[in-house]
């Protein structure tokens, strides 16, 4: 494995759609969320969604099979109930596996996913590419822990007004309860835990006539 | 040896400056072709679904043929540096709605350096309108340089805003050398003829296997002379 590949696969630059989403930042400053309460928002993603997106990361880099991948994609769906969610990460899914089969096209299961699963879910497609990149189910699950982390500041600084500097620094400063997250989603069976109010606005950002970001 | 057959719509990407008329160039391109052409469109508006919602409104294609993408404040990244959103878009719309043969991709309205990735396009328009001033045509970048076909948009409104259509022609051409410019008025049928004849001429071009996409580029290397 290379560090090297764990870094492009964290780096925004890399094309995989991100750039249109905000973790439900817009539905949630939407709906009363200050701005000083983004860093307990982003830390609560990670406990809930964000602890589940990653043990499916993990499990994923684990799947050795096709079939062990297309079923990962039901168990997830199952935990994701708002159809806008479904469909975000099925997107953000769809667009890292058109890079990374750009990369590795001969890469099974990875080429096999890319052509036959109908979800994508972006946790899924991640545990993919890692397992193609050569990387630890552990690297996985912390590279979804860390873009779920940057995906809020990032569009928190077009969201707000608020400096760049800061809104990095948030993520910086969630760097050891990242670590310590991933280290728990990579043990054990996926976990269940949900934000039923990230579900809730997701509904309700999925009709709202203006917005910048797609969830 | 005649190339093979396409197997998936032509891309056609429309980009421009805010406010120079895609929207209505497209719709316009809807109303003449969807009789004898097969459309789809994808919109990218930078804050709203409003182009979606306009084209939808206009009646020229069945709604579910027109799909909207946000693009997170960042229209310029949507159609070059990451176009992974519109992909996925131009591809659903053609296991829904297809067999397609044409799909506009329209981008949300971006500033001069904006041009399509000749990933996501095929073929690309740049529009421009008269009312925005006349000197755009000569202050140039990728799109006014080096798009497939350049657009004046709004040539009916020049006598009021104290616009030349003729100095924009001439500052297009001097810039794009033999790429077509046109000057298109939306209330003037010959020219909307004019630019109906290249679609078609794109489609079939497409369908022959001979439409080569070509990049628009980088802004042309900026140069002083002493």
């Amino acid at each position: 494995m290379s560090a090297v590949l764990e870094l492009l696969l964290a780096d925004a630059r890399t094309p995989s759609g991100g750039h249109a989403h905000s973790g439900g930042l817009e539905a949630a400053l939407a709906a009363g969320l200050a701005v000083a309460e983004v860093p307990g928002f982003m830390r609560a993603r990670l406990r809930t969604v964000g602890l589940v997106d990653a043990a499916f990361a993990a499990l994923a880099t684990r799947a050795g099979t096709l079939e062990e991948l297309l079923a990962l994609d039901f168990e997830l769906a199952a935990r994701t109930p708002a159809e806008p969610l479904r469909r975000a990460a099925r997107t953000l899914g769809a667009g890292l596996l058109r890079t990374a089969c750009a990369w590795w096209p001969q890469a099974e299961p990875l080429a096999g996913y890319a052509a036959e699963s109908a979800l994508t879910p972006r946790p899924v497609a991640l545990g993919a590419v890692a397992r193609a990149a050569g990387l630890s189910p552990l690297a996985a699950a912390r590279l979804s822990l860390y873009d779920d982390a940057a995906t809020v500041a990032s569009a928190a600084v077009k969201l707000a007004a608020l400096d760049a500097a800061v809104a990095s620094g948030w993520v910086a400063a969630l760097a050891a309860e990242i670590d310590e997250l991933a280290l728990s989603a990579r043990a054990g069976g996926p976990p269940s835990t949900c934000a039923p109010l990230l579900d809730r606005r997701a509904l309700v950002h999925a009709r709202a006539e203006r917005r910048l970001f797609a969830s | 040896m005649p190339a093979d057959p396409p197997t998936r719509a032509l891309r056609i990407g429309v980009g421009g400056p805010v406010g120079t008329g895609k929207s209505s160039l497209i719709a316009t391109l809807c109303r003449e072709l969807a009789a004898v052409v097969e459309l789809g469109v994808v919109t990218n508006d930078i804050y709203t679904d409003e182009d979606a919602r306009f084209l939808r409104g206009q009646g020229v294609l069945p709604e579910a043929r027109i799909e909207a993408v946000q693009t997170g404040c960042c229209p310029h990244t949507a159609i070059r540096d990451d176009i992974s959103a519109n992909l996925l878009a131009v591809e659903e719309l053609e296991r829904a709605q297809g067999p397609l043969e044409a799909v506009f991709v329209e981008s949300g309205g971006d500033n001069l350096t904006a041009a399509f990735s000749p990933a996501l396009a095929d073929t690309q328009i740049f529009v421009l309108d008269c009312a925005g001033g006349d000197d755009v045509p000569r202050k140039g970048g990728p799109g006014i340089a080096r798009a497939d076909l350049l657009v004046i948009n709004k040539t009916d409104l020049a006598p009021h805003v104290g616009a030349s259509v003729e100095r924009m022609l001439a500052d297009a051409r001097a810039q794009r050398g033999p790429r077509p410019v046109v000057a298109v008025s939306l209330r003037d049928g010959r020219s909307v003829a004019e630019l109906t004849g290249w679609v078609l001429g794109e489609l079939e071009n497409w369908r022959a296997g001979t439409l080569v996409a070509t990049d628009p580029g980088p802004p042309a290397p900026h140069a002083h002379t002493h």
